[in-house]
């Protein structure tokens, strides 16, 4: 790393703005939570495009640009790859994963986990995933204090201790509501920098073509050779990242749950995951890493000297002008506070829902589990610190391989049979997430013999992210030879646990028939009726039921006319039996209903149909 | 031809399609995709459209590319 501060005072106070602006754009948001549903949910009320923004600015950490970047000067454009291997994970999370999620209303991994397997495999697997959240918290805070150390000087521990008070006290009082709406500030932030900074490099050096002839031919591939460098080859990435990683951020990373929980519907997570994986995140694949690019065509026209772990931060530097550059701080900040936000909001929600909940205090009141839950919001944060130490010893790119490639594998392994295969057994899911552990542990202590054979000829350098693959194939192994000797439960007692089964877990969520005929959007005027009390139902007329092909009983969900609340101010409800009126435009709703969802009386809404 | 630089598209985009296959599979085994449903129908068009989007781009970005502005042949 440069030993010097770089950036001017302008920066720094355009960096220090954005930082207190997000506060307490964060802190304003606390006063849509009132409940833990609120606090860990957001209330299930966001449309698509406001969870497609946050769940980009989760993926992309503040470790993204460093890490990313450095990988860019070194290999070039494939300092992508890992991006952009999310679509084919995409039907099974969209066809199979998100509605038994959503439908059974489940609020964790472990809570699946012990209903499709037994309690014995939840504790299993919430020992695991708490593991990986909060290292993942450590990795996030050790970035941005070697961030801030070369930006200003500052120990690396100053730096981190900064930034996790700031996102841990926002958690803290907004949860997810502030989590989702700082997200989308700091996505847009993030990709605007980031493609701002790419831009920038096309104009200085004259065109696209002059800055591509700058590059290395071996610069210029999307993917790295199949098996070299050992560091950075592309069976080493695809295993670690491409399957590990990728699989456990949509399978069993409890913040990527809690985003797809706050959806307003599942049909709105379909196009959710398309803006995300087509549009977003191969815009952010190019704003992470065009910094190791744009510094290497630099350093070959002789205009910057640069290390590859300095190359985003040096390439900025020197395209941007006074101020500007503090934006692209602010980036920075962004990448860290918004991916550091929802893993403490993760863990917060696991804690309460597997381990407090179930174990320690049942039968509480809800405002004793958010006051729990906002504790263990500070605590998740002090654990992150208390690892940034340990995470010291390794370059970010390599402790962030390290980690995944160790953690992730037997949990992933045990949802992806436990959701696709109906005889994977409770035995056999507790023996895939415990065996694999050890296995993987023991890989530690006898690398050359566990993980030398899946090495592809690279030797010890690659066994970080060959780790990866040695672990799926342990894990999936254990599972299946153990589910060909054990007693599956009962078919009855995994309906809409498992594919073939969604549409149980649809009826089960709705209480009745799904309704699945298309229908359009109404707007109608709200009418305050008392009488509808505690029931959650509105009264609509018999037209506008008609024209969004709906029945009484149906699923309805009313929003806010504006679109770009993005559902902040909405509210699911049943539909009641029409009443005969004059007036032909008016959703009669309850005081209650109207106040979750922030509305007023004779206020215009858009009423639509879910099932 | 750089076989190096093929395996990784055929690995990539063999278990890609394989994991693909999978998820529609069991969205198909009980009805929940309906491709009696227009939308349904849609979504299985841009699964399949995706899928054939990210295997052009990185076929350009390990076929064509390096062969911008510098030329040669793979």
């Amino acid at each position: 790393m440069i030993a010097q501060a770089i950036g001017g005072n302008l920066d720094y106070a355009v960096m220090l703005g954005y930082f207190v602006a997000v506060l307490g754009f964060g802190l304003y948001f606390g006063r849509y939570t009132r409940t833990t549903k609120d606090f860990f949910f957001g209330g299930q009320r966001f449309s698509w495009w406001l969870i497609a923004f946050s769940c980009v600015a989760t993926v992309v950490g503040s470790y993204s640009f460093i890490k990313y970047s450095a990988a860019g000067f070194r290999y070039g454009i494939s300092s992508t790859q890992s991006y952009l291997n999310d679509w084919f994970w995409m039907p099974i999370l969209v066809l199979v994963w998100l509605p038994i999620v959503y439908y059974n209303k489940i609020t964790s991994v472990p809570e699946y986990l012990e209903s499709r397997f037994d309690r014995k495999t939840r504790i299993a697997a919430t020992v695991i995933i708490l593991f990986y959240i909060v290292g993942y918290i450590g990795i996030n805070l050790i970035t941005l204090g070697r961030t801030l150390h070369t930006l200003l000087g500052w120990q690396v521990m100053t730096g981190a201790i900064v930034t996790a008070v700031a996102v841990a006290l926002y958690v803290y009082i907004g949860g997810q509501t502030a989590v989702i709406m700082t997200d989308l500030v700091q996505g847009i932030i993030l990709l605007v920098a980031g493609m701002g900074l790419f831009a920038a490099a096309i104009y200085h050096f004259g065109g696209f073509g002059d800055f591509w002839a700058l590059l290395p031919r071996a610069h210029k591939y999307a993917f790295s050779e199949f098996n070299a460098p050992p560091k950075f080859s592309f069976i080493g990435i695809y295993v670690q990242d491409g399957l590990a990683n990728t699989g456990a951020l949509m399978l069993m990373h409890q913040g990527f749950i809690m985003r797809f929980l706050s959806l307003k519907s599942v049909k709105d997570s379909r196009r959710m995951v398309v803006c995300w994986i087509l549009v977003l995140a191969p815009l952010a694949a190019i704003a992470t890493s065009c910094g190791g690019w744009i510094a290497k065509a630099l350093v070959k026209n002789g205009e910057l000297v640069t290390e590859p772990g300095d190359s985003f931060v040096k390439a900025a530097h020197f395209l941007c002008a006074p101020g500007v550059f503090g934006f692209v701080l602010a980036a920075l900040t962004a990448a860290l506070m918004s991916t550091a936000d929802s893993l403490i909001n993760a863990v917060s929600a696991i804690f309460v829902n597997d381990i407090w909940r179930p174990y320690i205090k049942p039968n509480s009141d809800d405002k004793h589990y958010l006051r729990v839950a906002r504790i263990t919001s500070l605590a998740a944060a002090a654990l992150g610190l208390a690892l940034v130490p340990i995470f010291m010893k390794d370059t970010i790119y390599g402790a962030h391989s390290m980690f995944t490639a160790a953690v992730t594998p037997p949990v992933l392994v045990a949802i992806l049979f436990g959701i696709t295969w109906k005889r994977y057994t409770p035995a056999a899911a507790f023996v895939t997430i415990v065996g694999g552990a050890i296995l993987i542990g023991l890989s530690f202590v006898w690398p050359d013999v566990l993980v030398g054979p899946f090495d592809f000829g690279m030797g010890p350098d690659s066994y970080k992210f060959m780790r990866a693959l040695f672990g799926l194939l342990a894990a999936g192994t254990l599972g299946v030879s153990v589910t060909w000797f054990t007693k599956p439960k009962a078919a009855e007692k995994i309906k809409g646990l498992v594919a073939g089964t969604q549409l149980d877990a649809m009826r089960r969520f709705k209480g009745g028939t799904p309704n699945r005929r298309p229908g359009e959007k109404v707007r109608l005027i709200t009418r305050f009726d008392p009488k509808l009390a505690g029931q959650n139902v509105v009264i609509v007329p018999q037209s506008a039921l008609d024209k969004m092909a709906a029945d009484p009983g149906d699923l309805l969900y009313a929003s806010h006319i504006r679109w770009w609340y993005g559902g902040l101010r909405s509210v699911h409800v049943k539909a009641g039996t029409p009443i005969e009126s004059k007036d032909e435009n008016i959703v009669r709703i309850s005081p209650e209903d109207a106040a979750s969802a922030h509305f007023t009386e004779g206020q215009q809404v858009v009423v639509e149909k879910i099932m | 031809m750089d076989m190096l630089r093929v395996w990784p598209i055929v690995c990539e985009f063999g278990i890609g399609a394989i994991l693909c296959i999978v998820g529609i599979w069991c969205g198909l085994r009980g009805g929940y995709l309906n491709l009696k449903n227009a939308e349904d129908r849609r979504l299985l068009l841009i699964l399949v459209g995706g899928y054939f989007f990210m295997l052009g781009i990185m076929c350009i970005f390990t076929f064509l590319s390096p062969n911008w502005a510098n030329g040669g042949t793979l």
